[in-house]
């Protein structure tokens, strides 16, 4: 072990906290984006054109939209993974660009959309990776590195997975060990690209369970993109819709998934119906183009 | 909390197959036979070259040349054999082993190690498994170098291994300086090595052409296509150190492989800065290539088939693999350089055809045997 022991004692001291203290905004970090401008460089116009999101400390931020919105490319921008050309992302009222990349990682994890890993990697270690930003550069592996990997595979539901290769791994089953290395970094903010895209609908169930207990019980904020409407709308406790880069609409579900706002955004005719378990939404029809009035 | 501390740890170390103590992957049986079969490769490819030759000796008189004691725990015989220092008196057989054929062996084990885990690192930075030491550029800026010296510049032949090494690493910053637009790729990188030893390989051709003298000819041949004839104690001299400290950051940066395999997005959000580490990598594995060049010139394929082998038997965790390469790499080149040496006696061909003939069949054989071929 590397650590000093009073390095050690701070490390396991801030565990301690995160899993204990079970409410209250001092344990949740806020995610902030203002007026951000968001683009690729290999293309002149920015895909995202001055916008301010922001994710309420504690809860889930659902973000919809149309292939091609630039939901995707906002969450990247949210997650430094793309510079934004002007505007700043604040986490807990700090600027992201003057923490560092190991800091950054300590606060806010990200999933991404395709990840690749070798074949012969076993669950396990992949889970270990999510340490990284915790370790020194000669530092091994500590007890609180151990406490966050067993917590990860704990929560994410993968403990029977742990010996496997990811390679002989289900789609599903490759999602779940990819959340669990993310968890493994025990940030306060965790943002997910499509998590339950390609996945088959137990595993979908699944990875939504894991992100409400995530709220729930470590009150971490979360920030989400999501392809199914009804899914954003029945996990989310806040919506935020896209189309063509700009945000049309925001608030908690009831609010933001309407007919009006389906035809708007998504260029579809629906019927919305209120249910126990957040709107029903019913496609009637596309609207195209030319008939659009709206 | 102290209590609770190492309760927990307890249950950790007895409960999962990470454990928490530093070394413990070294452990993997796998990696241990590896290793052991690679030693014996080394010991009896060492054996048989020093035992033929010109002066030939049988197997026991050349086991009791090779281990005799006034040599092996002499300190003058070793301050002269790694110092440069002066000889002691020994047997004939002794002198013939220790100072003529076992150098080159130790030559042949520095050149492999090198080549083997600079490869295994090239593949992980271009996250390609048909990358090898010479991918960017470092082979064509060295070959260009030796051409250069040896038909125009004859004057300074005694800085070959110098000149070679500088001409790799130059070679290698132009292809970061081509790669780089806001960052780099690994496809980039590629691209750009494929452009600069391109261009540097029609120079090499053309230089050729201003060559009057056939042994000009062969001398550069053998440097471009790797050799280890009349190599002896002055060239472990030269590539023991850099070995030495190449192995050790290779070790050390095994880790960041791992992550850089995770891809880069992965790597990035996990707070990775990846255009320093894949600098700094590519940085090691350009000081081990060009160490090998250094004493041997361009000895092609073994930097590429290492790691495959390797891979193949101990998985892709980098530090089980760079470990796997340090082994593996000598056993190769120890046993392609008793074919260079004696397979057409006394004719002695440049060790860079054998391994090349050993790469072909091999990349052959996975062709036929593997589906999909290239991403690690």
């Amino acid at each position: 072990m590397a650590n000093t022991p009073q390095a050690a004692e701070t490390s396991e001291q801030e565990t301690d906290r995160a899993q204990e203290i079970p409410t209250g905004m001092t344990t949740s970090s806020g995610l902030t984006g203002e007026e951000l401008v968001i683009g690729y460089p290999s293309a002149d116009d920015p895909v995202i054109e001055r916008e301010t999101i922001t994710a309420k400390p504690g809860a889930v931020t659902a973000l919809i939209g149309p292939n091609g919105s630039g939901k995707s490319t906002l969450l990247k921008g949210l997650a430094n993974q793309l510079a934004p050309e002007a505007g700043s992302v604040l986490i807990d009222g700090k600027d992201i660009h003057s923490l560092g990349g190991k800091e950054l990682a300590k606060r806010l994890g990200l999933l991404s959309q395709e990840s690749t890993a070798p074949d012969s990697l076993t669950v396990e270690d992949l889970v270990m990776h999510g340490r990284y930003p915790h370790r020194g550069f000669f530092e091994s592996v500590t007890d609180a590195d151990h406490r966050a990997v067993e917590r990860a595979i704990d929560l994410s539901g993968c403990s029977h997975l742990r010996e496997r290769e990811v390679g002989s791994l289900s789609g599903g089953q490759k999602q779940l060990a990819w959340i669990a290395m993310t968890l493994a970094q025990e940030t306060d903010v965790l943002l997910l690209d499509e998590p339950t895209t390609f996945l088959d609908l137990h595993h979908q169930l699944e990875v939504m369970e894991i992100v409400e207990t995530l709220r729930d019980e470590s009150e971490i904020t979360i920030v989400v993109v999501l392809h199914d409407i009804e899914q954003a709308a029945r996990h989310a406790d806040y919506m935020v819709a896209l189309r063509d880069g700009e945000i049309q609409a925001r608030g908690p579900p009831e609010e933001v998934v309407t007919e009006k706002l389906l035809a708007q955004v998504f260029g579809i005719e629906a019927e919305v119906k209120p249910t126990g378990r957040g709107p029903q939404i019913t496609p009637i029809r596309a609207i195209h183009e030319g008939s659009d009035e709206r | 909390m102290s209590g609770g501390e190492s309760g927990v740890g307890e249950t950790y170390s007895s409960g999962s197959t990470v454990e928490g103590r530093r070394f413990s992957w070294l452990l993997d049986p796998k990696l241990i036979t590896v290793a052991l079969v690679s030693l014996a490769v080394v010991f009896l490819g060492g054996l048989v070259q020093v035992s033929f030759g010109a002066y030939s000796m049988t197997i026991t008189e050349a086991w009791f040349a090779v281990f005799n004691p006034d040599v092996l725990f002499n300190t003058q015989a070793w301050n002269g054999f790694l110092f440069g220092g002066e000889l002691p008196d020994m047997s004939q057989e002794s002198l013939i082993a220790w100072n003529i054929r076992l150098p080159r062996v130790f030559v042949a084990i520095l050149v492999g190690m090198n080549l083997g885990f600079s490869g295994a690192i090239f593949q992980a930075v271009t996250r390609n498994e048909l990358a090898s030491p010479f991918i960017l550029g470092v082979s064509s800026g060295a070959g260009l170098m030796i051409l250069l010296t040896l038909v125009v510049f004859g004057s300074l032949t005694a800085f070959l291994p110098l000149i070679a090494s500088v001409g790799g690493g130059v070679a290698f910053l132009v292809v970061y300086l081509i790669a780089w637009k806001n960052g780099t790729s690994p496809v980039r990188l590629v691209l750009a090595g494929v452009i600069v030893g391109t261009v540097l390989g029609s120079l090499q051709t053309g230089i050729f052409f201003f060559a009057d003298d056939i042994g000009v000819v062969q001398s550069a041949i053998a440097w471009t296509t790797g050799s280890l004839t009349g190599t002896d104690w002055q060239q472990v001299r030269i590539a023991l150190p850099w070995t030495v400290v190449a192995v050790g950051l290779a070790v050390v940066g095994s880790r960041q492989c791992n992550v850089l395999l995770l891809g880069e997005q992965t790597a990035k959000s996990l707070g990775m800065s990846i255009e320093r580490v894949r600098f700094a990598l590519s940085g090691v594995a350009v000081l081990a290539a060009a160490a090998s060049i250094a004493v041997a010139g361009i000895v092609s394929f073994v930097g590429l088939i290492v790691p495959h082998i390797v891979r193949n038997m101990v998985g892709s965790d980098y530090k089980k693999l760079i470990v796997g390469c340090v082994f593996v790499g000598p056993a190769l080149m120890v046993a392609a350089d008793v074919g260079a040496r004696l397979a057409l006696n006394p004719v002695q061909i440049p060790v860079g055809i054998v391994t090349g003939l050993i790469g072909g069949i091999y990349f052959l054989y996975l062709m036929k045997k593997k589906e999909n071929l290239g991403e690690i």
